[in-house]
């Protein structure tokens, strides 16, 4: 999986944003979904994502990890912003 | 996951604990650079078109235009600050004697382009190099579906070598996108005109309402359309949005520009409008400039461009928009904020 060809990401203090060029539409990710785009970006498999996320949240957030994670890939999917390589 | 139109719009949730990110709202520190730069590079142009904001045509160049070295020196910033889209308009871009060096420049550096031309120089070389460049779009304006109409409002431009010039884009496998502007004299022909952009190739076709400023405001006895063109322009963007879903995107503003105004007031897109001598504005249709990137650094503009948009000179210049909309024609008196 990586982004898709029209679409940038850029870190920021919240989190991050992504933006469809394209269709000029703009998606603020929180710091979560940012840590996704990055490892995305990164080349990490796609069910190596949440291995590696929960190493840097706390222990409460990383129980949801595994969920909110594959959720977002899914949504990320619907809207055309990652593709598979 | 919030979702807004980079020119503004609504925002739909979605994704894992989503935040909002607004420009208006950044003073907390939320976006850290703008997302889009609208740079006109120079006020030149071989047309000089009724209706046109900036009152560009052949010898209406800034005399203070940015200089090579500025402008570079600004695109660096841009590619620096990791702004993701640039669209470069004028005037006439491609008659900028530095052009496809820029071009190159932002594209080489990841920068996402988009060249908003009037298509007359859209010649198959200068096409297969935007393509070899691989800039993201090309948006040719295109106020007609005929040769009477299109010449009517593109002084000095011709019907037939704009859509030469757009089959040549095309066919270097350049993404396009058409811009139309209404006028009397046009809006019979906008059914026409789409289902020609479709047939061109066009993957998004724009318009709005044609804007009481610049020439038009010389011009605008011949420009305006009545209500009803309006209502039937727009029911024919309605009906010809559904006709090509999935295939060509038809964008329109069917508000006026002072709903529009309200909307941006609660709302600024992150975008930075430059114009040829630097100085960049708050929106282009407002008269405020807030910065200039001869002298400050992009970043430095784009603080003041966030603050800017607090200041009440602001609200009271749309407030002031309610009772008087004429007020358009003084988008270039620039007020400094």
């Amino acid at each position: 999986m990586k982004l898709a060809k029209y679409v940038k990401f850029r870190q920021e203090k919240f989190g991050g944003v992504l933006f469809e060029t394209r269709s000029e539409k703009v998606y603020a990710l929180n710091p979560t979904a940012a840590a996704v785009v990055r490892e995305i970006q990164a080349g990490t498999p796609e069910d190596a994502i949440p291995a590696r996320l929960k190493a840097d949240f706390d222990a409460d957030e990383a129980a949801q990890i595994d969920r909110e994670a594959a959720a977002f890939a899914d949504q990320l999917r619907e809207q055309g912003l990652v593709v598979e390589e | 996951m919030d979702q807004h139109p980079g020119q503004g719009g609504s925002a739909e949730t979605a994704g894992i604990r989503p935040q909002t990110a607004t420009p208006g709202a950044t003073t907390s520190g939320a976006l850290g650079a703008p997302l889009y730069l609208a740079w006109q590079l120079t006020n030149e142009c071989n047309f000089a078109c009724l209706h046109c904001i900036e009152e560009s045509g052949p010898g209406r160049a800034f005399k203070d235009e940015m200089t090579d070295q500025q402008v570079f020196a600004t695109l660096r910033q841009a590619i620096d600050l990791d702004v993701p889209y640039i669209s470069l308009s004028g005037g006439e871009p491609m008659v900028h004697p530095r052009f496809f060096d820029l071009v190159a420049y932002a594209s080489e550096r990841g920068a996402q382009l988009k060249i908003e031309t009037n298509g007359q120089y859209l010649t198959k070389d200068a096409c297969q190099r935007l393509k070899q460049l691989e800039v993201k779009s090309v948006q040719v304006s295109m106020d007609g579906a005929s040769r009477e109409t299109f010449n009517k409002m593109r002084v000095r431009g011709d019907f037939d070598a704009v859509v030469q010039g757009i089959r040549n884009l095309v066919e270097a496998g350049v993404p396009l996108e058409i811009n139309y502007s209404p006028t009397k004299f046009n809006t019979h022909e906008i059914g026409r005109a789409i289902d020609l952009a479709y047939e061109l190739g066009a993957q998004n076709f724009y318009t709005g309402r044609t804007m009481y400023t610049g020439n038009a405001v010389k011009t605008w006895h011949m420009l305006v359309p009545s209500n009803d063109q309006y209502m039937h322009c727009f029911n024919t963007l309605h009906l010809k949005r559904i006709e090509y879903a999935g295939r060509m995107r038809v964008h329109f503003h069917e508000m006026g520009l002072l709903q529009e105004m309200r909307e941006r007031l609660e709302n600024p897109a992150a975008l930075l409008v430059v114009l040829p001598n630097g100085l960049v504005k708050l929106i282009n249709a407002l008269p405020f400039v807030c910065g200039d990137l001869r002298t400050d650094s992009l970043a430095q503009v784009w603080a003041n461009f966030q603050n800017a948009w607090q200041d009440p000179r602001v609200a009271e210049f749309v407030a002031a928009l309610e009772q008087d909309p004429a007020k358009t024609a003084e988008l270039h008196h620039w007020i400094y904020v």
